[in-house]
């Protein structure tokens, strides 16, 4: 049994999990991140993602989207504004979802629904990308 | 003695009445239900969000962001301040709009300068009061294109509502940006709260225990601390829009199940009273034509 850290990922609807981790690899701004017990304070944002960690020696998957992380020695803090198992997602909705996206996007849009599409697309597909991972 | 006819009208309409209350006491119970529900799910995330922020702001080197300008070559005076005031929509909910519109007004009273104002008021309830104190004369500037919904709170919303005012103060319109909502201490009190959003004040000495102040060892931020602010500060505003927009949106269904409750309640009694003046105006209504008719009997 490796050490642990307390992990807490919370999101905006539900505490999402609670408890230790052995290893934690993060998807960050600039690419992956993994995070053992004992690391340096860090601070940094999460863009929609894919989000894993270890307790018991086991891996769970987890979809993210946009939010942060707080790491401290002995533990680290992931505050999201959603973040879901793959089992939880729903693949027909979360194709839905990607369709209407790709549709507004041939659309002439505003450059802040541009964004705003864009960001619903990508969090589409990383939720049809995660909801793949059960089936390993 | 009243009239008969008059009490029997008078008992009639506070029955129409007690029906619309009685209803709007079952919708808000469900509806608070729903709110308690979200409430609960969300409050973890909002404490647990300003815990967060207070303690990275502990740990940030100092940085030059736009979002912690504090704008200090404008005079205090001068500074443009919005408010973000979360309303009710719709009436009939107690004092809880009452509170928090005063509540507003008195943090209006304290600003320095009322023209340099902004209000960004949710919820029709409050839209109103405050365009109708343009007319009067005394204002603060609002906003006309912001409507929002105070109802059935979304992350969604909130994050368009963090948007604008993040949008204004980088463009240097607002100053400052306060948020005004009420807040749920127990299902009985409610207290209408303040919280200043932007810009962010960052500590780099914390109090310990015992009062003395310690140095804060500072973390890491990756890629770079200026990067990162660029996307927490809008994720907390997020954050803590929506956390508000919970706790006010559960507060206004509390207050008007509370609210209808008592004036089901009241109608009830009133009712009850007014059918005892019914009934004993009719009773002398008949002794009196009992009496008419005997005397007359006897006349004959």
């Amino acid at each position: 049994m490796s050490r642990t850290f307390h992990l807490e990922i919370i999101a905006s609807d539900r505490i999402f999990f609670q408890g230790e981790c052995e290893h934690l690899v993060i998807t960050a701004i600039d690419g992956l991140l993994g995070i053992l017990a004992g690391h340096e304070p860090l601070v940094t944002s999460l863009p929609t993602g894919e989000l894993k960690y270890m307790t018991d020696g086991e891996w769970h998957y987890a979809a993210i989207s946009e939010g942060f992380i707080e790491v401290m020695p002995d533990r680290a803090v992931i505050l999201a504004d959603s973040c879901e198992l793959p089992e939880e997602i729903d693949i027909k909705r979360a194709e839905e979802a990607r369709e209407r996206a790709e549709e507004m996007l041939r659309q002439k849009q505003g450059i802040r629904e541009y964004y705003e599409t864009q960001a619903a697309l990508n969090r589409a597909i990383n939720r049809l990308k995660i909801s793949q991972k059960k089936f390993r | 003695m009243p009239n008969i006819r008059e009490i029997r009208e008078r008992i009639d309409s506070i029955q129409q009445i007690l029906k619309i209350t009685n209803a709007m006491y079952l919708i808000s119970s469900s509806k608070l239900k729903k709110a308690r529900n979200a409430l609960d799910s969300t409050e973890p995330y909002f404490y647990k969000l300003q815990e967060t922020i207070d303690s990275v702001l502990e740990h940030t080197p100092h940085i030059r962001q736009m979002y912690f300008d504090r704008r200090l070559d404008i005079p205090p005076e001068k500074r443009k301040r919005g408010y973000i005031v979360i309303t009710g929509d719709k009436g009939l909910c107690g004092s809880y709009n009452q509170t928090i519109l005063k509540y507003t007004d008195k943090a209006l009273d304290e600003a320095p300068e009322l023209d340099n104002c902004y209000l960004f008021v949710m919820g029709q309830v409050g839209r109103m009061y405050f365009q109708r104190r343009i007319k009067s004369g005394k204002q603060a500037y609002v906003d006309g294109e912001f409507l929002y919904t105070t109802q059935n709170p979304t992350l969604y919303r909130a994050a368009e509502i963090a948007d604008i005012v993040l949008d204004k103060f980088k463009k240097k319109e607002l100053d400052e940006v306060w948020l005004l909502y009420t807040n749920m201490v127990s299902s009985n009190v409610q207290e209408a709260r303040k919280l200043q959003l932007l810009p962010f004040e960052r500590r780099h000495l914390g109090k310990s225990e015992d009062g003395t102040l310690k140095k804060l060892p500072k973390a890491s931020f990756v890629p770079s601390p200026e990067k990162v602010m660029d996307y927490l500060i809008p994720q907390y505003a997020k954050g803590i829009i929506y956390g508000a927009m919970v706790e006010a949106f559960c507060c206004e269904q509390q207050s008007r199940m509370t609210a209808m409750d008592a004036a089901t309640n009241s109608a009830k009694d009133m009712i009850k009273e007014l059918s005892l003046l019914y009934n004993r105006a009719r009773q002398s209504a008949i002794t009196q034509e009992i009496t008419e008719v005997c005397g007359g009997a006897v006349s004959l």
